[in-house]
């Protein structure tokens, strides 16, 4: 079976005698947690210990080694084993580096729990964040996900330490999580974030094509199917690397802010391409609703610039149609050679328009 | 030692009327400080209402200095009522009307209920009203006088009429700006020749009434319990409910600082390290428990005296490591950065203490007794190198015999229990004991206080921070890092560091003159109070009513910053004389951890290096308190607190 959402495809998840299992599980655990890693063995054993360290115990932890080094991944597991003996902890070595979204989707391949979790292997959460998601998500039965609030830390890593350098408060609120928040913008990081597994079979799972925000677009066809609950508790912490630290240590969004613009770019022109539904495009909403979140982030921040109200949306509009514009005349060259006959017709209408006027 | 109250009565023999303080003269708390019942209420609110009310009681005094701000915009000269305060907090937090009226009621119910008798207070009032003298309470408060009257009579004072009870939010003025002693003399027709007045406030309750003419008396003993009225939250509780207790028993006697210093906050401390290692126990299999010198000392004491009055618990090891003697025990080659760090740069050894400090006899062509730069020292080191390396064999194999007599290479998961605070001791032990026994035995670091660092530690082995962990916030690290000393130094055995092992695998200590100084002068007093109280906790019979069930990590954390962060004066006083040894061979005269006051012309640019020889070797909040006492001085602590505002005293944070 494959799900079918904003006009590309996305395949649903597979029956559990696909799953790749390291170990038999006697029972299925409430939350399945995915920790994708790749070289950073400190790091990791971090985002291990913070699972560990949760008061809910009903999980299970899927580290997947996104073709780096086995045995230093097999170190920090086994650490983290003997510290909580009871703890369930499977890994899974993939043998060549994968896409972040990949490496997600063959972690979650037959995931039976109710609830699943992408915890990257920077970053941590409080001690809290899975019984307060797993409680706040079990009182909203119809949720699709629920996000807790964000603490955003810098810190700095150089030769195998880290240490942070700054603390600062995540902006998050529940009109950021609804479709027309989010559409902009990534407005949370994916460790704020308790998914229901259901989504995997209702929307799709992760988009493997993509390098980077595989799950801004998840979450935006998440967000359809039940909406998600804002927690407004700041359980998750979203770490990032100083300019200072060690390249590998970077992570995917300040290291890579280049690759983040030309994919979210693609997005918008995928989705721009695509059918418009109830007299909406939905990347004529992302670019619109991207300029609108940049203006509310200036203010919100207090930094007096020159963002003059009315043309804003005047100016979306405009650079919206001109986008439109400019991919017309290629995407019927491209129908014309793809279909001959089409193309025909299409030069016979414009001969027969010239020629009438 | 203190008046009496008929000694204070006799006093003022002409006196006709006895005008009396309420809030810390006639009635006290359950609990150490005002705002700690703020904390009680918090407590209660999450429990019965969810997490939304968590911060409750610091956003309560928020709203009250809020109030206050208000006000004195107004009419400086008036005080609040408790109606202008939860005004305030509905508005900053948006509550409903019915939200406030159910607060204040709360807060109401929470004095009741926590209400008591200050005993000095209530003989002064039972003395006075023998002899026959009217009895006014005057109070700067925002409570109403029907509040107060309920909590008198809670307290005992059964015979207080609303009529008896002036308090500054219903009159306009406070005692403090003398508005309210126009007040009382002007409506009880008060003569101030044959006025006694009592009370805890210096202003308040002696400069003002003075000024009237009023005979005063000051009793301030009840606020010895305070610290900075800002930080409350639940984990406050444990600590605040302990210090009260002491506050009560020795109102009427000095302050036992080592005493209560050691059956509050050393107390708690030491319990947390016995209830984390049997919340492992109860989990998982444990092949042995292992509290490492010296800073598991007290924590076996304790142990060992619960398994002696039959609580059921394994038989734990006391064992001799140290940072210094593990890494030398693992030395394999003698680089520059090794002699490096033998030798500190501000170091000038003797070849003879410098063999001590590596275990064997250096070859040398300066005397024994010369001493030696530290660019000289460590070129020795580096010559003598393959007899440092044979040292560092032998030291292994003596360290590894004697931790095999305690049981801990016998195959299985073996506990350590230490104070903290990077783990790197342990992680060390870790891999030798995993190679000598080919993994058959691992560790594991069960820590009281643990910070960023030990996350390069925590990759070779597995660790716990009870009160702390590496993701708790950057500003709580650099608290910890500020008062790690402090307890280091309190939480301690009466022997000195082990520095080596002898043939027959026994540890051999090093006892250093200060530290044997400091633990006959205070330590000892600290640590008999310590096992004590936390004993006491340990088994239900504590006098305070707290038990094992009050602990958590928040309450851990939170006693470490009541103590460690903003200490009372009597508990930097009697800090002063502590000095904490640092050297690598644990010699020498070590540093006091409350730093001497720098020069009064000392620049601000230079205060950077200030703050960094703080930080690295003293005890950080206690100096900055100590220098602030210093009017000359008192402008350095205030600059070092601008550029580092978490070492502000506010340590609670506002949500």
């Amino acid at each position: 079976m494959a799900c079918k959402r904003s006009g590309v495809q996305f395949p649903s998840a597979p029956p559990l005698e696909n799953a790749v299992s390291s170990r038999v599980k006697a029972t299925v655990a409430a939350v399945t947690v995915v920790m994708r890693t790749f070289e950073r063995p400190v790091m990791l054993a971090r985002a291990i210990a913070s699972v560990l360290n949760q008061t809910f115990s009903d999980w299970e932890l899927v580290v997947v080694n996104n073709g780096g080094n086995p045995a230093p991944v097999d170190a920090a597991v086994a650490v983290g084993r003997q510290a909580n003996l009871s703890a369930n902890i499977r890994v899974l070595h993939l043998n060549d580096r994968f896409g972040m979204e990949e490496a997600s989707n063959r972690a979650l391949a037959g995931c039976q729990s109710e609830f699943f979790v992408i915890h990257d292997d920077d970053d941590s959460w409080r001690e809290a964040f899975l019984q307060r998601t797993v409680e706040v998500a079990r009182a909203n039965s119809s949720a699709a996900a629920v996000v807790s609030g964000v603490t955003k830390i810098q810190e700095t890593y150089r030769g195998g330490k880290v240490w942070p350098v700054a603390y600062e408060n995540f902006y998050l609120d529940e009109g950021r999580l609804t479709y027309r928040g989010m559409i902009g913008n990534n407005t949370f990081p994916p460790i704020a974030a308790l998914f229901r597994t259901r989504l995997l079979s209702e929307v799709g799972m992760f988009d493997a094509s993509l390098p980077v925000l595989g799950d801004w677009e998840f979450n935006l066809r998440a967000v359809n199917a039940g909406g998600f609950v804002f927690l407004n508790e700041r359980l998750a912490n979203y770490h990032t690397r100083t300019v200072d630290s060690d390249r590998a240590a970077g992570n995917s969004i300040t290291i890579g802010e280049d690759l983040h613009r030309d994919v979210k770019l693609r997005l918008q022109d995928r989705w721009l391409a695509e059918p418009t539904s109830n007299g909406v495009n939905k990347g004529v909403l992302s670019i619109s609703a991207q300029a609108l979140l940049d203006i509310d982030e200036v203010r919100r921040k207090g930094v007096h610039v020159n963002v003059a109200a009315p043309p804003d949306g005047e100016y979306i509009a405009h650079r919206t149609a001109e986008i439109i514009a400019l991919r017309r005349p290629l995407r019927r060259i491209a129908r014309s050679l793809r279909h001959p006959a089409h193309g025909a017709r299409a030069v016979k209408r414009l001969m027969r328009r010239v020629l009438g006027k | 030692m203190f008046l009496t109250a008929e000694q204070v009565l006799d006093g003022a023999p002409y006196a006709t009327v006895l005008t009396v303080d309420f809030f810390d003269t006639l009635i006290t708390r359950k609990v150490a400080q005002p705002t700690h019942v703020f904390a009680l209420m918090e407590q209660l609110l999450v429990a019965e209402h969810d997490r939304q009310w968590a911060g409750f009681a610091v956003k309560r005094v928020q709203a009250e200095h809020e109030a206050r701000v208000i006000a004195a915009s107004g009419n400086p000269l008036r005080d609040i009522t408790i109606d202008e305060v939860y005004l305030s907090f509905a508005q900053s937090h948006g509550l409903s009307m019915s939200e406030r009226t159910m607060l204040i009621a709360l807060e109401k119910k929470t004095e009741l209920d926590n209400v008591l008798p200050v005993v000095f207070g209530r003989e002064l009032v039972e003395a006075a009203r023998s002899r026959d003298m009217s009895v006014v309470i005057v109070s700067d408060n925002y409570m109403p006088s029907d509040h107060i009257v309920n909590m008198a009579h809670a307290a005992g004072y059964s015979w207080v009429l609303p009529s008896d009870v002036f308090v500054s939010c219903e009159h306009g003025g406070l005692k403090h700006n003398g508005e309210l002693w126009n007040v009382v003399i002007t409506s009880r027709s008060l003569n101030p020749a044959t006025t006694l007045h009592v009370g805890d406030d210096r202003i308040a309750d002696d400069v003002i009434p003075t000024s009237y003419g009023i005979a005063t008396h000051v009793r301030d003993v009840m606020r010895r319990s305070h610290r900075v009225m800002g930080n409350t939250s639940p984990g406050v509780l444990p600590l605040s409910r302990i210090e009260a207790a002491y506050r009560d028993d020795y109102a009427n006697s000095e302050w036992p600082t080592a005493e209560v210093v050691g059956g509050g906050a050393v107390a708690l401390v030491v319990a947390s390290q016995i209830v984390d290692v049997m919340s492992v126990l109860r989990e998982r299999p444990v092949a042995s428990v292992h509290f490492v010198a010296r800073d598991g000392f007290l924590a076996h004491q304790v142990w060992e005296k619960l398994r002696a009055s039959s609580v059921d618990l394994p038989p734990a090891q006391y064992t001799a490591l140290s940072r210094s003697v593990i890494w030398r025990s693992r030395i394999e080659n003698v680089s520059e950065e090794v002699a490096h760090r033998l030798v500190g740069d501000d170091e000038t050894l003797t070849v003879d203490r410098l063999s001590r400090r590596v275990g064997c006899e250096l070859e040398s062509e300066s005397a024994v007794l010369a001493q030696l730069s530290c660019e000289e020292a460590r070129a020795l080191l580096m010559a003598n190198g393959s007899r440092i390396v044979a040292a560092s064999g032998a030291l292994r194999e003596r360290l590894l015999a004697y931790v095999g007599s305690q049981g801990m290479l016998d195959p299985g998961h073996h506990l350590l229990v230490d104070l903290g605070w990077t783990g790197s001791t342990i992680a060390d032990m870790n891999e030798l004991v995993t190679k000598a026994t080919n993994g058959a035995s691992t560790l594991e670091g069960r820590l009281f206080g643990m910070y960023w660092d030990a996350v390069p530690h925590r990759q070779r082995v597995s660790l716990h921070g009870y009160a702390t962990n590496e993701f708790c916030g950057t500003d709580d690290n650099v608290r910890l890092l500020g008062c790690q000393s402090l307890f280091e130094s309190f939480i301690t055995a009466p022997h000195g560091s082990v520095v080596g092992f002898s043939e027959s695998a026994q540890p051999e200590f090093v006892n250093t003159e200060c530290e044997v100084m400091a633990y006959d002068h205070i330590g000892k007093r600290v640590a008999g109070a310590a096992v004590s109280s936390a004993f006491a906790l340990l088994t239900h019979q504590h006098r305070s009513g707290v038990s094992a069930n009050d602990l958590s990590s928040t309450v851990a954390w939170a006693t470490m910053m009541q103590f460690g962060h903003t200490p009372r004066c009597d508990e930097v006083d009697v800090v002063d004389s502590i000095s904490h040894v640092t050297t690598i061979d644990h010699e020498g005269l070590g540093e006091s951890l409350i730093a001497p006051m720098p020069s009064a012309h000392v620049m601000h640019s230079e205060l950077s290096e200030v703050y960094d020889a703080l930080l690295h070797k003293r005890w950080v909040q206690g100096t900055l308190a100590r220098w602030e006492s210093d009017s000359s001085h008192r402008w350095i602590p205030d600059e070092l607190r601008k550029m580092n505002p978490m070492f502000q005293p506010q340590w609670v944070q506002i949500p």
